[in-house]
């Protein structure tokens, strides 16, 4: 049965779903990675995402349309990290703290009103769901085609992503003020440059992507809304930030990693390897901790990261 | 050269700025002019960092205003302190180790999205010309010198245009020569006609500028041409009244050996911290150890504190090899340790004076009663230490996060004087405290050296070196390069030491 | 933006304590707003739903001692927060250390069922506080060994455990024969938690939760550990450089809070459920970091808090039947209530200053 794993068209399918599964938590990551280049950890990202997809749900649920749903689940994404934007960075309340009351409010709001629109409903209804684009001529490719190019829309979005936040925070002025906010603000700020207008910046754009990757998972492919669907993926988001070293061509290929065992894990339940089940889904957990416990040093954090700026 | 030139480049005209009941500035009024270096000389909390802090926009004043060139300056951001001209080199480097010096110039300039950093190195390179800043644009932060960190900072305010430049203690960290240096790059910018505020308390650099003010709890006392006064004139004015100069000592006594350093060496992180140290102590003996900070200083007495490990060498405590002692081991044979950041290794802010007093002994058997701690016993100890050392505060539970700098050490001096029964080691004792704190510092340490206390002393304050010393040795790069009874020692045989000049001392 | 008013934030230097209870009552009553307004959002009168909520809590003695018993394991996760965020270690895995304490507690006391509840009791009670302690354990030695963040390893072993509980469970060695549920056969009458009055479900578990807050009262105001937590909170650093061992805390507070979280499991398993089940012990660790932050980390205001929390559990589900509301409600409640108290907490240190006449 392990042979049949390593049949070409076996590996292509796993290899397509570890793309796929990529997705949400690449959006998020990369969202994260940027938030906290400016030195801000947003630990709220689970109940972001989790908002964000609820609200692509509910939204292409009532109104009809996919892409509104998306739009929702983005501004629904970026109302929540302004929350948390005004909470660390104004008021500056525990960073950690303030993640946690954003993730049990996530939870909390998502299945309130789950249950208040759908009370009499036995089931809660299903949405249309985005269809794989194949892009011309590159799907066409022998295998590579079918794995990178028969994507949906919002994975092409999320690989461009890594390239285009790579050339933000290297290659222009906003990119280089904002790994100074994380690494010294004191420098931008005797400048007479706004730190926490960058940092709010920063954090609204990780969540308009968490609130992104969240809408993935149900109009992108799951076409309704289960309660705790995110299922840890928020977290995983933080941790593949630092094990990418808070740079974005490393956050890719963590990502990677994950939805590949993630992915695996599919393929062998559908095959029916005899491994219990259980063991396979807290295999991205144990490496998660396994890969930061390898890691050891933080090196390539921001200097200030989880500290708030205080002018003295 | 002096203040009659036609409009001056910074009036300021009482200017006042209160935090709560505190008036850190009290209707403060000077004018500098073009070119001119003016001295701004102060305490600690004298209120020097307020008044530059009120110029670069940082804070506001309550009443005053301020004029540049003749045009009045709403100061309300570094932004707009900025445009006006002012530039501001911060007594503690603000820059980016893990950006190059290039970024960090032009990090927070320019406009449009792209970075242009070719049009940026050029104007940088013309102005390390101009104003012979030696400095190279490509290198990172993380790897400069401290003196080299300096240049930077100057180049990154002249490159935001500055036509009047505040330094803010800027020679703390410097070598004697770096020093020099400094003031050959400010004879060249006040060629150009850029005046410069110099803030400090070190009286051979006051002397050198061309006009001093002198601020005493936040009022300006006056301003003066510095060729017509003495140093005497100037402390008399910053204190308020004349500074005893000299403790009475005894010849060091020829006591024991209380500590021996046999070919200590450490490193960590890619660095040398000590390199093959080789150092005895005896007892009632000062030994100062002069040095530039960074240059294993603080290493040194963490490797006897038992904080760090060397990688080779041995520590003795009065003949016994404590390398693999516990830090609690250490202290209980009668070791203090006086830490240079005292609020960051010295005190737990949140904790009462009491609670700061037991703090490492806190299951000592003194301060228990059953499985409890005793709060009799620590309120009494602490309203004792509080009397003692003449502490500023408003009992025994007060909080440490309130007391000013110098009670705050006082703190620390009652807890580790206590414990210092052989050896006391004190990192910069005097960091950051005003005179009559310092006066009792040091006496405080000399009547511990009567004691037979041995005294390992840290500070880059080479007056307290100076003052305090039995023999003064010098340190560079983990190195010792030079040790020598007080008597033989001046700054021009120490200056080079510092700096890594080995040649010319007998090391 | 707010410059451009006229205005700006200023830290305060001083906080007074009318101050902060003003801000803290204003965010606290800004909560409540919001919360009427969802209920208004479903088409249901606040008033009403309030009104159920707090006749369902406190209505009748019986629903009284229920929201006792809810209130139970609340305590014990809010008390083993409180200790790990007094000395500023994110422990946010008490929701993992409840199912480490309740699995381990079943694991020692199945072995000995059918004998007496002198023994029986005392090995669940040990039994629990070895599990959770252990787990949490874990992420300390993660921490200290191997620099990994205590935030991080905490949730993940949150997700890791619900697994293995599942694979014992689900034809696993503990799932009840012949059962469909994941779930344990009910657990030997021996071994259950005494009921404290009669016609109540409140059992030998409260008091136990009382006793744990005196036992957190007295080690955290009076004891050298205490000390030390209260030390490693403000300045870890300080402590270490005085010669106490960091390791040594920050191992020792993740064992009492994690010995704590593990009590809650047991309590729900040998005093409300009887039997081993997910469901039984779940988000009793999340709520509990709630709990500990309304209860300003103080062992008895986690108690008042973990009893407010009770109740509101308790009274949602009258509410439901009374209103129709789902009571999922109180979830989005409790995060709405902590991020405006948080707010409010945060807010009473700052003042605004007019900057321009």
């Amino acid at each position: 049965m392990i042979a049949d794993l390593l049949e070409t068209s076996i590996i292509i399918s796993v290899l397509a779903a570890t793309v796929r599964i990529a997705t949400p938590i690449l959006l998020a990551a990369l969202g994260e990675m940027i938030a906290e280049r400016s030195g801000v950890y947003n630990m709220g990202l689970e109940g972001t995402m989790l908002m964000g997809a609820f609200t692509a749900y509910i939204g292409a649920y009532y109104t009809g349309s996919l892409w509104l749903g998306v739009v929702i689940a983005m501004i629904t994404g970026g109302l929540m990290s302004l929350i948390f934007a005004f909470m660390v960075i104004t008021l500056k309340v525990e960073q950690i703290v303030t993640g946690l009351a954003l993730n049990l409010l996530g939870s909390g709001l998502s299945i309130f009103w789950l249950r208040a629109a759908f009370a009499n409903a036995g089931q809660t209804p299903t949405t249309p769901f985005f269809d794989t684009v194949p892009l011309p001529l590159l799907s066409d490719i022998p295998f590579l085609g079918p794995i990178l190019f028969d994507q949906k829309i919002l994975t092409y979005v999320a690989f461009l992503l890594v390239p285009a936040t790579w050339y933000f925070l290297f290659r222009t002025r906003y990119g280089l003020e904002l790994r100074c906010v994380g690494e010294n603000p004191k420098a931008l700020d005797i400048k007479g440059l706004n730190v926490a207008a960058r940092q709010y910046a920063a954090v609204v754009f990780g969540g308009l992507m968490a609130g992104l990757g969240g809408a993935f998972l149900t109009v992108g492919s799951a076409a309704r809304f289960v309660p705790e669907m995110t299922n840890g993926r928020g977290w995983l988001a933080i941790v593949i930030v630092i094990a990418g070293l808070w740079r974005p061509v490393p956050v890719l290929l963590a990502t990677l990693v994950f939805s590949f065992l993630d992915a695996l894990q599919l393929q062998i339940q559908g095959i029916g390897v005899a491994i219990p089940y259980q063991l396979l889904l807290a295999m991205p957990y144990v490496c998660a901790i396994l890969a930061l416990a390898i890691r050891r040093s933080h090196s390539g954090a921001p200097a200030m990261l989880g500290i708030p700026y205080w002018r003295r | 050269m002096t203040t009659t030139s036609a409009t001056p480049r910074l009036a300021v005209r009482h200017l006042t700025k209160r935090f709560g009941a505190l008036i850190a500035n009290d209707d403060v009024s000077l004018t500098i002019a073009p070119g001119e270096l003016h001295c701004l000389l102060g305490e600690n909390g004298a209120g020097k960092s307020t008044f530059s802090a009120c110029l670069y926009g940082l804070l506001q004043p309550e009443a005053g205003e301020i004029e540049i060139d003749g045009v009045t300056a709403e100061l309300t951001s570094p932004a707009k302190a900025i445009a006006s001209g002012i530039g501001m080199v911060h007594q503690h480097f603000v820059l980016v180790p893990s950006f190059t010096v290039l970024e960090n110039i032009v990090v927070g300039t320019g406009s449009g999205l792209r970075l242009d950093m070719t049009a940026a190195r050029g104007r940088i390179l013309d102005l390390s010309r101009q104003f012979g800043l030696e400095i190279a644009p490509d290198r990172l932060v993380a790897d400069l010198s401290v003196g080299e960190k300096q240049w930077v900072e100057i180049v990154k305010a002249l490159y935001l245009g500055a036509r009047l430049l505040i330094l803010d203690e800027p020679t703390a960290v410097l070598t004697p020569q770096e020093s020099e240096r400094l003031f050959a790059i400010i004879q060249q910018l006040k060629a150009s006609g850029i005046a410069v505020i110099l803030i400090s308390h070190k009286m051979n650099e006051v002397m050198r500028s061309d006009r001093v003010s002198v601020l005493r709890k936040g009022r300006l006392v006056g301003t003066v041409t510095t060729k017509d006064v003495t140093r005497d004139d100037l402390t008399m004015m910053m204190v308020g009244r004349p500074v005893a100069q000299v403790h009475a000592r005894s010849k060091p006594g020829a006591g024991e050996t209380a500590l021996s350093f046999t070919g200590v060496s450490l490193a960590k992180g890619g660095r040398t911290h000590l390199k093959n140290v080789t150092l005895d102590l005896a007892a009632g003996e000062i030994i100062g150890i002069a040095g530039v900070a960074g240059n294993g200083q603080d290493e040194l007495l963490e490797a006897v504190a038992g904080l760090v490990r060397p990688d080779s060498g041995s520590i003795h405590l009065r003949g016994e090899d404590i390398g693999a002692l516990s830090v609690h081991d250490i202290a209980r044979r009668g070791v203090g340790y006086v830490p240079s950041d005292r609020f960051r290794d010295g005190l737990v802010s949140d904790f009462s004076i009491a609670e700061n007093l037991i703090l490492g002994q806190h299951w000592d058997e003194r301060w228990r009663s059953g499985p409890f701690l005793d709060e009799t016993a620590t309120r009494r100890s602490a309203e004792q230490a509080i009397a003692s050392y003449s502490v500023m505060a408003s009992g025994p539970d007060m909080l440490c996060g309130r007391l000013s700098g110098g009670n705050a050490q006082k703190v620390i001096l009652a807890r580790e004087f206590a414990k210092a029964r052989h050896l006391l080691l004190c990192n910069q004792p005097t960091r950051g405290v005003d005179i009559g704190v310092i006066e009792f510092v040091h006496g405080e340490l000399l009547r511990k050296r009567e004691e037979g206390c041995a005294i390992l002393l840290v500070s880059e304050e080479l007056e307290d070196i100076f003052a305090l010393s039995d023999r003064i040795a010098v340190m560079f790069r983990g190195e010792i390069l030079g040790i020598f009874p007080r008597h033989e020692a001046d700054i021009a045989r120490i200056g080079p030491l510092m700096a890594g000049h080995a040649h010319g001392a007998a090391a | 933006m707010i410059e451009r008013l006229g205005y700006r934030i200023e830290p305060r230097s001083e906080t007074t304590a009318r101050g902060r209870t003003l801000a803290v009552g204003v965010a606290l009553a800004a909560s409540l707003v919001l919360c009427a307004l969802l209920f208004l959002a479903v088409g249901v009168s606040p008033f009403a739903a309030f009104q159920s909520l707090a006749q369902g809590a406190f209505g009748t003695w019986r629903a009284a001692t229920e929201t006792l018993v809810k209130a139970t394991p609340l305590i014990f996760t809010g008390l083993a927060t409180a200790i790990a965020f007094r000395a500023r270690l994110w422990n946010i895995g008490a929701e993992g250390q409840v199912f480490a304490g309740a699995m381990f507690a079943y694991w020692c006391q199945s072995a000995l069922a059918g004998s007496s509840a002198w023994i029986q009791l005392p090995v669940i009670i040990i039994g629990a506080m070895v599990g959770g302690g252990l787990y949490a354990g874990l992420a300390a030695i993660l921490k200290t060994r191997f620099r990994v963040d205590e935030v991080i390893s905490t949730v993940m072993l949150n997700y890791i455990i619900v697994f293995a509980l599942s694979l014992l469970l689900l034809k696993g060695p503990w799932s009840e024969a012949g059962g469909f549920f994941e779930q344990t056969a009910k657990v030997d009458p021996g071994s259950i938690l005494p009921i404290l009055f009669d016609k109540t479900r409140l059992h030998l578990g409260f008091l136990l939760a009382l006793i744990a807050a005196a036992f957190v009262y007295l080690m955290i105001r009076k004891s050298p550990v205490g000390f030390e937590i209260r030390a490693a909170g403000s300045n870890l650093r300080a402590l270490e450089v005085q010669g106490t061992n960091s390791r040594r805390v920050i191992l020792m507070v993740m064992l009492i809070s994690g010995a704590l979280a593990g009590l809650a499991g047991m309590s729900e398993v040998y005093g409300v459920h009887y039997r081993l089940k997910a469901g039984a012990i779940t988000s009793y660790g999340y709520t509990g970091i709630i709990v500990a932050i309304l209860g300003l980390l103080n062992p008895w205001g986690v108690v008042i808090a973990a009893i407010l929390f009770g109740a509101l559990v308790n009274g949602a589900t009258f509410m439901q039947i009374k209103t129709g509301v789902p009571s999922a409600l109180i979830y989005a409640i409790e995060a709405i209530l902590l991020l405006f108290y948080l707010a409010g907490w945060a807010a009473s240190s700052f003042k605004l200053k007019r900057i321009k006449p």
